[in-house]
């Protein structure tokens, strides 16, 4: 078993927002993108792993950041105007991602996926639900709930140890 | 297309349950030597629209426990009845079959069905047994008396049975006075008699429908022979003859025969619905029996046994037992049977005037709606004032306005590196809107304010209950009640203030004969007082019992192997009551005394923001205080710098912030800093190395912040003070987790996110031996 299925609840519309950490270009599933904005220093979390920014306040609402791009040590952390936050609505959780960039909105359809090969790298395959081909790119189609409600990400509570 | 009810269900029962709240307090508050008439008709009213409710959403056995309250409390209020202090405690009880009735409907434990059934019993006991009242009865209905000439032919096999022309001349004796001119025998089967009534021809002809056919009676007006006096002297003879064979019949009468008769008869609600006249009978049967062998006068009822339950019967008993008490002679008349003054006991309120009666009888209906009409012009005006609202939409207003708050802060705050005199229409502007928001969040918080009387109004039926189960004699006082708290903590005070109180009655207030002993009235008081004093509001129970004793505290707490000494305060004795599993009864009861009391209310109290102080004088009472934040959603608090971060400090736990000088601080076990601050050795905690911000810096160079947790004082280290605020408290756990040492977060004025210590736990992170680096 290389590919999981999609999270339960909404089915994957087959239309992918990508973006970019380093060279590598993610997809994720656009319906659980609620909105795109651009980074703003977040309150740091003491206690809290390198990758979790910290919080900010989206309209009263508190928001943790987690930058992707250290999670799986891909592209420099830098921070400027152009560095961008991806707010994800997870579940009934709200959570931002640092990426470097977001391209495009395209159109996987989950045939055009092949599995992912199995080897060690710091994004588990678990949470990847396969390769899509568009043109000459790849794009590493990610489970996004998934990952985020995982262990290592500790954004909840069972992570909290 | 039928409409779906349960959509409304949510609504009924919260409706239903401050009926029966209303009608708790009311009930408490009645004076039940003279009752204000208001009162009772506004417990009626409650009781009233929870019968109309429950009977819409078809929770019948609602409405059949309302029924029978109804019942007794309109005659009440009718001042058929007086109120007796055990009619309070019935409706005191039917009240919290109500609510357990409510609960089940909300998917709680089903009410015990016996218990219902005690309950309905008992009201309706209370209903019929009036003594006082039979005496009170006021004068004949107007009108003449009218003579007539009563005859009929009675079915042969019935005419030849004493008993029942026995029974049936007791029917016409209650409403009329009676002389008999012929008994049916086997040679002429038909029975004459001259009657003296105030009764129509159709009264009468009701009285016999139970024996005859209606149209084998013929009545025909009579002059009289002789003086009324004289008729009841003969009258009283028939009587007496009847009640002889009576007893020989209810030997053999077959006991489920008698019962329905009795049921309907002792009810005198107007046409009871079947259900509740069954249930009636199994509660009645012994009791029914027993009357049965020692009132013949109550035989009367016995014939009815063939009537159906729907056939209306109130219209024959009502009048019937009117008389039979109204008429001066009436009881005269009976003087000589055996149980005569029972009857009169056991007879249910004759009407006070014949236009109620007549209203009774056909016009039940009429009679009702006329009543339901008046309630809803007197319920009208109060719902008109005030609407329901989910607690969500007002929780999403107050978050609005929060945001509102900040967005206003963050102009007024760009707006003050604008040139005054250019921009001053602008900058006026922004000071009306910074005084707007602040109104609107002001009356926004307000819609979550909730008065403290709904915790108090609990109470009074509390200490009523408790009191009488211990013996002891207590009066509950409450000031203040109008004193307005957050929704929020209101629910999450209620039981730690009722563990309060409770501990008050059964530790604190002393039997009546200790306290007579000890020269202090036998009637203990118990008095729940809440106040604003600042931010907080505070609520204080106070009781004059016996107050804590030193001696026993502290010989607990050492067989419990605490650490104590004589040398203690007063005040830390007293604490010593709080310290987990404590507990100085000598007995444990069901009321308190399993030594998680006190500990458990202080948790709670602090767990919600507050905290607890408790004063005694042995001898002369115990007050406890309890200190609240106004909202669990806004916060006082003292926004701190540490290293280039914000963070909020709880203005509760703070004691004092100061500058230490070098002189102050000491070291211990080398690393250890120790700060001596007014005679006491405070550990120093360091914020910043709590927070992972690296080393501690001079303790001269910051502020060091006095706080108190539960562990003890502490002294936090913290770079510089920022100032004072109300922050709006938000959930980090939302979108997050936990963070250990931060209890939530919050927004300032410039909507950046600062977190807000939970001063407890970084304590306890600061002087844990390993910590957070």
């Amino acid at each position: 078993m290389t590919t999981t299925e999609p999270s339960a609840g909404i089915v994957s519309s087959g239309e992918y927002l990508t973006f970019t950490l380093g060279a590598e270009e993610y997809g994720i599933d656009i319906l659980k993108v609620q909105e795109i904005r651009g980074y703003e220093n977040p309150t740091r979390i003491a206690g809290s792993p390198p990758f979790i920014k910290g919080v900010i306040n989206l309209r009263g609402v508190i928001v943790p950041i987690v930058d992707l791009r250290i999670k799986f040590k891909l592209g420099d952390p830098v921070y400027d105007q152009f560095t961008v936050v991806i707010i994800l609505n997870i579940g009934r959780r709200v959570v931002g991602v640092v990426v470097d960039s977001v391209s495009d909105v395209i159109q996987l359809s989950s045939d055009s996926l092949r599995p992912a090969p199995e080897f060690g790298s710091s994004l588990d395959t678990r949470y990847i639900l396969g390769l899509g081909t568009l043109d000459d790119r790849m794009i590493i189609a990610v489970d996004i709930e998934q990952l985020m409600s995982g262990q290592e990400m500790a954004l909840v509570e069972a992570a909290a140890s | 297309m039928s409409i779906d009810m349960s959509q409304f269900y949510q609504v009924f029962f919260e409706e239903a349950s401050e009926h029966l709240a209303n009608m708790e307090t009311m009930l408490l508050n009645l004076d039940v030597g003279a009752p204000s008439l208001e009162d009772l008709n506004a417990i009626f009213r409650a009781a009233h629209s929870i019968k109309g409710g429950s009977g819409t959403f078809g929770f019948t056995d609602m409405t059949q426990v309302t029924h029978v309250l109804e019942t007794l409390l309109d005659r009440l209020r009718k001042e058929e009845l007086k109120l007796r202090p055990e009619m309070v405690d019935a409706f005191l009880a039917a009240g919290d079959v109500l609510r357990t009735q409510l609960e089940h409907h909300q998917g709680g434990p089903e009410a015990d069905p016996e218990e219902i059934r005690a309950v309905c019993a008992r009201l309706d006991e209370l209903g019929v047994d009036r003594p006082e009242a039979a005496q009170a009865e006021p004068a004949t209905p107007p009108g003449q008396p009218r003579h007539l000439r009563l005859s009929c032919v009675l079915p042969a096999d019935l005419a030849l049975d004493a008993s029942v022309v026995g029974n049936l001349l007791d029917a016409l004796a209650e409403v009329a006075a009676v002389k008999v001119l012929h008994r049916p025998d086997a040679a002429d089967p038909a029975l004459d008699l001259t009657l003296t009534t105030l009764r129509s021809d159709g009264e009468l002809r009701d009285s016999l429908a139970f024996f005859v056919a209606a149209e084998s009676v013929s009545l025909s007006a009579h002059a009289p022979e002789e003086q009324a006096w004289g008729l009841f002297e003969d009258a009283a003879e028939p009587a007496q003859a009847a009640a002889d064979p009576g007893f020989g019949l209810f030997d053999e009468t077959p006991a489920p025969a008698t019962d329905p008769g009795f049921g309907l008869f002792e009810d005198d609600a107007p046409a009871p619905p079947p259900a509740q006249g069954f249930k009636r009978e199994d509660e009645d049967q012994d009791g029914g029996y027993g009357l049965f062998e020692d009132a013949p006068g109550r035989r009367e009822n016995l014939p009815h046994r063939d009537v159906a339950p729907g056939e209306a019967p109130a219209a024959i008993e009502g009048p019937g037992y009117g008389l039979f008490v109204q008429a001066p002679n009436g009881s005269g008349l009976f003087e000589g049977a055996p149980g005569a003054e029972r009857m009169k006991a056991e007879a249910p309120a004759p009407e006070k005037s014949p236009g109620r009666r007549i209203s009774d009888q056909p016009g039940v209906e009429t009679a009702k709606a006329g009543r339901r009409d008046n309630d809803k012009t007197l319920t009208a005006t109060s719902t008109d004032t005030s609407i329901r609202v989910s607690v969500e939409k007002v929780d999403q207003l107050i978050n609005l306005v929060g945001e509102l708050v900040i967005t206003q802060a963050m102009i007024a705050d760009a707006a003050g590196y604008l040139d005054p005199a250019q921009a001053e229409k602008l900058l006026s502007g922004i000071d009306l809107l910074s005084r707007n928001t602040r109104d609107l969040q002001e009356s926004v918080m307000s819609i979550r304010m909730l008065p403290m009387s709904m915790v108090f109004s609990r109470f009074p039926r509390v200490v009523r209950d408790l009191a009488g189960k211990l013996g002891k004699q207590v009066e509950m006082k409450t000031v203040g009640e109008n004193t307005e708290l957050d929704k929020g903590l209101i629910e999450k005070i209620t039981d730690p203030l009722t563990h309060l109180v409770r501990n008050s009655l059964d530790h604190g207030i002393e039997t009546p004969e200790k306290r007579v002993a000890a020269g202090k009235n036998p009637k203990g008081t118990i008095t729940l007082k809440a106040s604003h004093q600042g931010g907080n509001v505070v609520i204080e129970v106070i009781d004059d019992g016996g107050g804590l004793n030193r001696e026993r505290i502290l010989a607990k707490a050492r067989e419990k192997g605490m650490n104590v000494s004589d040398a203690m305060s007063d005040g830390e004795v007293w604490l010593l009551i709080m310290a987990p599993g404590f507990s100085t009864a000598e007995q444990i009861t069901d009321v308190s005394g399993r030594g998680v009391g006190m500990d458990v209310v202080k948790k709670n109290i602090e767990g919600i923001g507050g905290r607890v102080e408790l004063e005694s004088i042995t001898g002369h009472g115990t007050r406890i205080v309890i200190r609240l934040p106004l909202t669990l959603a806004i916060l006082d608090g003292m926004s701190v710098g540490v290293g280039g971060e914000t963070f909020i400090v709880p203005l509760t736990a703070i004691v004092e912030s100061l500058q230490p000088g070098q002189e102050a601080v000491k070291t211990m076990a080398g690393d250890s800093r120790v700060i001596h601050i007014r005679g006491e050795y405070l550990p120093v905690i360091s914020l910043a190395e709590v927070f992972g911000q690296g080393q501690a810096g001079d303790l001269t160079q910051g502020i060091v912040m006095v706080v108190e947790a539960e562990e003890g004082k502490a002294a936090l280290h913290v770079d510089e003070l920022l100032g004072q605020h109300q922050v709006v408290i938000k959930s980090l756990e939302a979108n997050y987790r936990k963070v250990p040492g931060i209890s939530g977060a919050t927004i300032m004025g410039d909507g950046c996110v600062a977190l807000i210590l939970d001063v407890a736990a970084v304590t306890r992170l600061g002087l844990r031996p390993g910590r957070t680096q």
